[in-house]
Parts: C-alpha cells; sequence; structure tokens
C-alpha cells in the first residue's frame, strides 16, 4: 500500500505545497505500489519518464493544484512516444505520434502520468477482459473489476494514485467504480475534448475519469473541460469552476427515482438502503419524485446501445487493417484483401468480431430499417423521455448497480441477449449526452456498490453537490482496499 | 430498332484550398509523397475531422452557380468500405444530405441552347493516390483528404456531344469561379459516366459506368464507343452487363475494369464526429456575394464594348486573360477593341514564346492601358505600338520610357527624312554598291536602316518613296 498515494488530491496539493513530501517521493512512492499489483491493472507503464518529470518539479506554488501529482489513463488516450494499444492484439506495437488533448492539458498542469491500465479490448465490454488477462476486483479477487475502464477503478481503489483517466460509452468508468468503492464521473458530451482517445462509439464516447470523493471530482473537471478546437463536438458552452458548487453549497432539490427501477431490485438490501437514503435526503429538504419512464423504453436501453455502438465500432475501427501503423502479421498475403483480413483476423479476439458482425448487420441495407435505423429512433424516444423526466425532476437518482461483479470463472463474453433493463440504466446517460456521477453507496456482504445521479445536460456542477450531501450522509470516501498477499 | 443513349455524369471538382477538407495539412499537387500529412489523414486512432470552412464557401459559390437549393443544416455521412487508399475506412461525405440540391446548367453552341438538369452537388474528401509498381504497390496520402465537390446530374443527356459540352461548362464554371483549376489531366476534375441504351418504348437498359476520362476530347470518344459497344450488343440479342469501364487512349475504346455484381452497400450512416452545422444566412449570402463572375457576367459586362464575338470568345478563353482584361477597363481605356487584339495577338504569342501567363504577364495594366491611348489619340502608330512591344519583351525595354522617347522625337518631314537617308548611305557604302551591282534584296535592308534611325515612327513606305528619290538623284 502507498504511504501518499491513498490520499486524496486536495491532500496530496497541501503536503507539496508544503514541502511535506517531494513530486519525487510521490512518484516513487506509486511506482513501489504499483510494482506489487494483484489485479492486473496496467498495459505498459512509464515510470522514467515519470521520474525525470517529477525530478524538475522543485516547488508546488498553491494555485499550482495538479502539479506533481502522479495519476494513470486507460490505454486507449493517444500518448506521444509510449506504446499505447487499448488492450487489443491489432494495436500491440503502435506508438502515437501525439498527445491526447486531456494527456496535454494535465501534463501542462503538472501532472505526471505513470502508466496505461488495463481495459476491455478497444473499450468494448464491461468485464476487464484485455489481451492479455482479465483485470480482477481488489475487493474479492476471484470477482471482476468491471470496465471498461478496469485497471483505472482497481489502481485508484489499492490506493496506488489518487486520479485515473477512463472513458465511458455505456457505463464504462460509472460501473466499474460502484464494484471498486471510488467515484467515477462522465461529464456532460462535449465538455471534455475527445481528441487522441481511441474511438469506439464517437456519438456517445466521453472521457471520464475516478477519484477517491466527490470534491476531487468537481476540481478535475475545472481543469479538464476546457474547449478544444481539434475536437468539433466539443461544447461553446461556457466552463465553470464546478467545485464552487459543492463550496458554495449550490443547490438543486428535485430528486426523482424510476418507479420500475424501485418495483425491480431483487435484493432487500440494496432496496431499503436506498428508500432510506431517499428519506434522509427528504429530511435534509429535498423532494423526492418517483417517476413511471415505461418499462418497454428501458428494456429497449440495451439493444439501442448495442446495435448503434456497434455499428460506430465497425467503422471506427476500420481504420485498423495493418497498412500504416499495427504490426504486420500478413506478409504473405498476396492481394490487399488477403492483407486487411488476415491481419484483422488474429488482431481482433472473437468477441470484438462478433460486435462487429452485429454492427454490420444492423447496417446492412436488408436490416437497417429493422435494427440502425430503429434504434437510433429508440434513442430519439429514450431521450425525450429523460427530458419528460427533467421536466419534473433535476437529478435521476438510483444504485449504480444491484448485484456483485461476476465471478471470473462464470465470466461468459456473448453478447447477451438479456432483457433485465437493471443493468443497463447507467446507459441512459450515454444516450442523452447527461452528466453522470458514481460515488460510493453501500457493501453488501464484502462487496461495494455505487449510487448514481444524472442530470440535465451542463448541470455537472449541481451533480457534484448533490454527490456531495450524499457522500456527507453515507460518510464513505476516500476509501482505499488492501489486498492479503 | 433504335435506340437513344441516357447519359448522366458524376464530376468530382478538386477544390482549390490552402488545407484538406477535415485537417490542416496542406494540398498541393507534385509534392514529395507522403509529406502533406497529418496524423488525421492517416487515420491514427484518436484523430478528429475539422470541416475546412473555405471549402464550405467554394462548395455554395458552385451550388449558387448552379441556381442549387443550398441547405442551410450542413452535415456529414460515412460511407465505409474497404480499400486500401481509404486509411479510415470510410469516407466522410454527404449521403443523406448534400448542400446542394436540384439546380440546372445552361449553355448555347452555335445557336443552339442546352439546358442540363442536375440532382446535387456534396463535399466529401479525395482519397490515397495508389502507384502500381509490378507486384508491388504504393500509396501516397498527399491527395487522401484534398476536398472535393462531387457534381452529380440527373440521365438526361442523349448524345456525346451533349455529354462534353455539359463537362466543358461546368469546367467553365469551376475554373471562372476559381474553385478549381479544371486540369483533367492532373485529376483535379474527373468525370465518372453512367450510359444505358434506351430503346424505342422507353425501356432504360442495363447501365454502365466509364472512369478514368482526362480530357473533354475522351468523354465524346469514349461515349462514341460505349454506345456502338452497347448498340452492337443489343442487336445480336445479347445482354449488356453492369460494369465499370475505362478508356484507354491507345486502343481508342472502352475497356473492362471489374463488374459490378449488385449495387455495393456502403452502410451509410451519419457521422457523429461532425454534428449538423447551421450555417448562418450571412455566411451563405456572403460567399455569394463574394463570388468571382462567371462568363455570363462578364459577357453582360462588355456588351456596350464593340466587341466582335470572336474577340470575346478569344478572351473568354482563359480565365486569367479575362481578368487582365476586365482590369484594364476599369484604366480609362479609350479603345477596348484596340488593346483586346493586342492581347490575343502580340502579346499572347510573346507570353507563349517565354512560357509566361497572363496570371503574370510580365506587363503591367497601367502601362498597357496607356500604350494603347497612346495609339488611339493618334500619338503613335501602329506599328510603333507593337516595335514598343516587342522591345518590351526581348530586350526588357521599359514601356513608358520607350513611350516618351518616341514623343520626344520630332516628327519626320520630308527634309528631316532625306538628310537622314543620307547619314544612312554614308555609313552603308558597301550595301550601296552591292545595290547598283543589281541586289534588289539589298534595297529592303537599306529601308530597314532608315526604319531603325526613325525609331519606327514612319511608314516603310514613305522611306521607300523618299529612298528611291534620293538614290535617283545620286546616280
Amino acid at each position: 500500500m502507498s504511504k501518499y498515494n491513498k490520499l486524496p488530491l486536495t491532500t496530496l496539493h497541501s503536503l507539496l505545497v508544503n514541502k511535506e513530501v517531494s513530486a519525487s517521493q510521490l512518484v516513487e512512492d506509486a511506482i513501489s505500489s504499483m510494482k506489487e499489483d494483484p489485479c492486473f491493472c496496467f498495459e505498459v507503464t512509464c515510470f522514467e519518464k515519470a521520474r525525470k518529470q517529477a525530478s524538475k518539479i522543485t516547488e508546488v506554488k498553491k494555485e499550482e493544484f495538479l502539479k506533481g501529482i502522479p495519476f494513470v489513463c486507460k490505454d486507449n488516450f493517444s500518448h506521444k512516444g509510449v506504446k499505447t494499444t487499448a488492450s487489443s492484439k491489432i494495436l500491440e506495437d503502435y506508438v502515437p505520434l501525439f498527445d491526447a488533448s486531456v494527456l496535454q492539458k494535465l501534463k501542462k498542469e503538472g501532472m505526471i502520468l505513470l502508466a496505461h491500465t488495463t481495459m476491455d479490448e478497444l473499450a468494448m465490454g464491461g468485464k476487464g477482459v484485455s489481451k492479455n488477462g482479465i483485470t480482477r476486483n481488489p475487493y474479492d479477487l476471484e470477482r471482476i473489476v468491471g470496465g471498461s475502464s478496469s485497471g483505472s477503478a482497481a489502481s485508484l481503489a489499492l490506493g496506488m494514485i489518487p486520479f485515473a483517466l477512463g472513458s465511458d460509452t455505456g457505463d464504462s468508468i460509472r460501473l466499474p467504480a460502484s464494484y471498486t468503492q471510488t467515484v467515477g464521473f462522465k461529464p456532460t458530451y462535449g465538455l471534455i475534448s475527445r481528441y487522441g482517445l481511441f474511438p469506439f462509439a464517437p456519438s456517445l464516447d466521453c472521457v471520464s475519469y475516478l477519484t477517491r470523493n466527490v470534491l476531487d471530482a468537481s476540481y478535475m473537471l475545472s481543469t479538464l473541460a476546457f474547449y478544444d478546437e481539434k475536437d468539433f463536438t466539443c461544447s461553446h458552452h461556457k466552463r465553470e469552476k464546478y467545485q464552487d458548487y459543492i463550496l458554495q453549497g449550490r443547490k438543486k432539490k428535485r430528486i426523482g427515482y424510476l418507479k420500475e427501477m424501485l418495483d425491480n431490485i431483487s435484493s432487500n438490501t440494496i432496496r431499503e438502503q436506498f428508500v432510506s437514503l431517499l428519506s434522509v435526503l427528504e429530511k435534509r429538504g429535498y423532494e423526492i419524485h418517483s417517476f413511471s419512464f415505461g418499462k418497454e423504453l428501458l428494456e429497449n436501453i440495451y439493444p439501442c446501445y448495442m446495435i448503434l455502438s456497434s455499428a460506430e465500432a465497425l467503422s471506427n475501427d476500420a481504420t485498423l487493417d495493418g497498412i500504416r501503423f499495427g504490426p504486420n502479421r500478413a506478409k504473405d498475403a498476396r492481394n490487399y484483401i488477403e492483407y486487411m483480413k488476415k491481419n484483422r483476423s488474429i488482431g481482433f479476439s472473437s468477441h470484438i468480431k462478433k460486435r462487429f458482425l452485429l454492427g454490420s448487420l444492423s447496417l446492412d441495407k436488408n436490416y437497417r430499417s429493422t435494427l440502425f435505423d430503429y434504434e437510433s429512433k429508440v434513442r430519439r424516444l429514450l431521450v425525450n423521455r429523460m427530458e419528460e423526466f427533467y421536466q419534473e425532476n433535476d437529478f435521476l437518482l438510483m444504485p449504480s448497480s444491484f448485484s456483485a461483479p461476476e465471478k471470473i470463472e462464470d465470466l461468459n463474453l456473448n453478447i447477451s441477449s438479456d432483457r433485465n433493463f437493471m443493468n443497463h440504466l447507467l446507459t441512459l446517460a450515454n444516450l442523452g449526452g447527461y452528466p453522470s456521477l458514481t460515488l460510493p453507496f453501500m457493501k453488501e456482504g464484502n462487496m461495494p456498490l455505487g449510487i448514481n445521479i444524472t442530470a440535465p445536460l451542463y448541470q455537472d456542477g449541481y451533480v457534484f453537490s448533490l454527490g456531495q450531501e450524499i457522500e456527507d450522509i453515507t460518510k464513505i470516501k476516500d476509501c482505499v482496499v488492501e489486498v492479503a498477499r | 430498332m433504335k435506340y437513344t443513349p441516357v447519359i448522366g455524369i458524376e464530376i468530382h471538382v478538386e477544390l482549390k484550398t490552402r488545407t484538406k477538407m477535415f485537417s490542416s495539412a496542406p494540398c498541393a499537387f507534385g509534392k514529395r509523397a507522403n509529406s502533406l500529412t497529418l496524423p488525421f489523414d492517416l487515420s491514427f486512432p484518436g484523430t478528429l475531422p475539422l470541416i475546412n470552412k473555405e471549402a464550405v464557401r467554394k462548395g455554395i459559390q458552385v451550388c449558387h452557380a448552379l441556381h442549387m437549393e443550398i441547405d442551410p443544416l450542413f452535415r456529414f455521412d460515412r460511407k465505409n468500405y474497404y480499400y486500401p487508399d481509404l486509411p479510415k475506412g470510410y469516407q466522410i461525405t454527404q449521403q443523406f444530405h448534400p448542400i446542394g440540391k436540384g439546380g440546372y446548367v445552361c449553355f448555347k453552341v452555335e445557336g443552339k441552347e442546352f439546358k442540363i438538369e442536375l440532382d446535387n452537388a456534396h463535399l466529401e474528401e479525395d482519397t490515397a493516390k495508389q502507384i502500381h509498381e509490378g507486384k508491388k504497390t504504393y500509396l501516397d496520402f498527399n491527395r487522401c483528404g484534398i476536398p472535393l465537390l462531387e457534381i452529380v446530374s440527373k440521365p438526361v443527356m442523349h448524345s456525346p456531344i451533349e455529354a462534353m459540352l455539359y463537362v466543358s461548362k461546368i469546367k467553365e464554371i469551376v475554373t471562372f469561379l476559381e474553385v478549381c483549376d479544371g486540369k483533367m489531366e492532373n485529376g483535379s476534375l474527373r468525370c465518372d459516366i453512367n450510359i444505358s441504351l434506351m430503346d424505342e418504348k422507353g425501356v432504360l437498359g442495363t447501365k454502365t459506368e466509364i472512369k478514368n476520362l482526362n480530357t473533354i476530347e475522351n468523354i465524346s470518344l469514349a461515349l462514341q464507343d460505349e454506345i456502338a459497344r452497347q448498340e452492337q450488343i443489343l442487336l445480336s440479342h445479347g445482354r449488356v452487363k453492369e460494369e465499370t469501364r475505362r478508356y484507354s487512349e491507345k486502343e481508342k475504346k472502352t475497356i473492362l475494369m471489374r463488374e459490378k455484381k449488385g449495387e455495393m452497400d456502403y452502410e451509410y450512416f451519419p457521422e457523429a464526429n461532425l454534428p449538423p452545422v447551421k450555417l448562418s444566412k450571412s455566411f451563405i449570402h456572403k460567399a455569394i456575394q463574394e463570388s468571382p463572375l462567371l462568363v455570363e457576367d462578364y459577357l453582360r459586362l462588355w456588351s456596350n464594348l464593340s466587341l466582335s464575338d470572336y474577340q470575346k470568345q478569344m478572351l473568354l478563353k482563359d480565365i486569367d486573360l479575362t481578368k487582365y482584361f476586365q482590369s484594364c477597363l476599369s484604366l480609362q481605356l479609350e479603345n477596348p477593341s484596340l488593346l483586346c487584339n493586342l492581347l490575343i495577338s502580340d502579346i499572347l504569342s510573346y507570353l507563349k514564346k517565354k512560357g509566361l501567363s497572363f496570371s503574370k504577364p510580365n506587363l503591367k495594366q497601367e502601362e498597357l492601358v496607356a500604350l494603347c491611348n497612346h495609339q488611339s489619340q493618334n500619338k503613335l502608330q501602329s506599328n510603333q505600338v507593337k516595335e514598343i512591344l516587342k522591345r518590351h519583351y526581348e530586350e526588357g525595354k521599359d514601356i513608358l520610357k520607350e513611350i516618351s522617347l518616341l514623343q520626344q522625337n520630332p516628327s519626320f518631314d520630308e527634309e528631316k527624312l532625306t538628310s537622314l537617308i543620307q547619314e544612312m548611305l554614308e555609313e552603308n557604302q558597301r550595301a550601296i554598291e552591292e545595290y547598283r551591282k543589281g541586289k534588289e534584296k539589298v534595297f529592303s535592308y537599306l529601308v530597314g536602316q532608315v526604319l531603325k534611325k526613325t525609331r519606327g515612327s514612319v511608314s516603310p513606305s514613305k522611306i521607300q518613296t523618299i529612298l528611291l528619290k534620293v538614290l535617283s538623284k545620286t546616280n
């Protein structure tokens, strides 16, 4: 266990300012804990680069909030000069020529990048299956940590680093956060530049991240949410000091939950805890509303997400053909078709190919009206219904997950035909581009489980202030877990 | 059975912008392979497209010139297919919402009027260039991402001539709008032609597509051959196959490139990285306002200049010549026809000789106008004007200086000429002896010598008369 990096950002910053610790000490502290990784959190490390950067930091001023603090990022951020593979064999030897905009920004702020974390191959999946293995849950090594931002969540939970970058297309930050008692935040679509984030489904992808507490998450958004002209989807909406919502107690009061959700919680403990949280919030002056969303509509979240994201993924990953970058495993190919086929056949694992098949089928002219076009309409209907929800409510509140993460031995990578909407509610935030925060909530047995707040576009600040309120109620924050050796 | 050809044409216009359609890499022709590429052009993971405003502006100008309806909500789609020249595995195009819809283009040739109806015009990006050498294929991504405007006609043309005239008209329009250099030989303007034959009952046959047409003439030649080929198949009760063909200049016929097996499914869907952009009315309006003039505009401007149709035609052959002439008009030019003639004869041939063009003719408009005005005010003779131009281009002499030099010289009356001739005769004793011995040729040499002394300001015939007089006296 690290000595320092298990602490939140705000604490580390004070230590650095007061010279109680140096950037180099923080880096060494992180490296030594990362070297004893019990969960398979990292794809690649860049310790020497980090040490060099840290050695140049002699003092940290009060206004330099992030300077000298270590972090890690998911293996799908383009990192100049460091192998970046999105945990896929197809990019096994790929060394990018440029830095993702967010990495550039954090570097400028003086943060020190130590490693790329494991993820589901090309961010497709929620189980932490990378090209080299499965990332384990620090709370139970027999279980998955969830994904696709798997190594980011596990390394943060293990106290190795105080901040981890990831991405969220369906629930890829918020689900692993739920399973690891960490804070996971997906901002409003367009607030953070995606330039340099390897795409999965650009209409849904968000640069997202994990922290130890809600206040840290709010500070990080103030840094990361800058307008970037390299990303055409980057919003022109004004950026704020998001921590001020917490520090100045700016609040909105109307909390809604989905009736169908409450009716379908199978675990009594989870239902009771959730209901009791609602009543505490009510006592603290919040209005609590039940909202019937429509079960049929909710059951369509998953097919909608799978069809649209697979179609987009098929197209985005078409560039991975071994011609311009990535390993060439088809030296004996006789023509370009053979060349591409062979590289792609070897480069992608079978569950990725299944997604591609689904994507291709959904765009095929014989099926697209019932698949891609249909699900595009479903997306609109779901978002319209969410907008109706927001007419009456400022927030959507629900547990982030309703059961413990799967055991690794039971893992099934087939595309699920599971229509249980309870497992896919977090994806509503991606379909509508909404800000969505998962924070620690409770434990069932020894497994943690988070609570999620989702709000209308650009209400990120209010999400943090409600998150802070809940954190104050549960008093679960700054959690780290030690794995017995 | 008689068949009528039915022809539709897709023209790819490479837009002359500084940078590419979706990246800030520069656009240029003939640079070292792969030197004009950014990570986006090679589709490195995480790169994102941006929209080139200048390409949109130029697109709007063309759509306006083609009388199209301009869609103010600007959107892009992905066209998905695998090919080595397509690094992303998809092309960003405007399948569902083209920037321009409908429209038409009119032209008149030898009194006959044509009106070709158009379907749409849409913006997209060019692919990389493949270079085949033996068994190897090399890829040059310099071209990859260059903005293209694809102009799609309706299948409304019925003869090779009509098709050829249509393409030349489009070429003229995009060249005059200065959105494209129109060089088919460099591929900056390319056309794909769809052709099928319709029988007397109005039933359309299977269409073929002809690619790789790199001159206007080849369009007509390729179509003539393809019509004959299809006709022959149909007349012998064969079946025309749906295929892509190319025109071979060497064999003067169309050749099979590949057979089309049903329609390709490009699995189009909206480009999420470029959400719809609402083009403001003022942006569209400004683009149109700032459109360079078209041929029709110049004809209107020149309608009172008393230029002949031939003169106008010659001027309009070259956009740079047109613009040069037009800018002379604003300089108090007295006789446009005179200036036009100098441009399309003397000056054009000097430029050709020197390898120059009217974009850089090495001749200031002010100087040329001054020269012409001197002639129209009878201060200079036509042959003096020509002489000055000659000295300018051949000896690098300054035009205004030459004019003033000539004007300082007093006019030559008979007395002056006689003394000049005598001066000349003293300098050319040997030539005179030869002349006297009967060498008639020497006479014109002598005339030339006098002409030189007068700096071309006296007509040769006048010199001849006096020279004869002097020679007979001294005999």
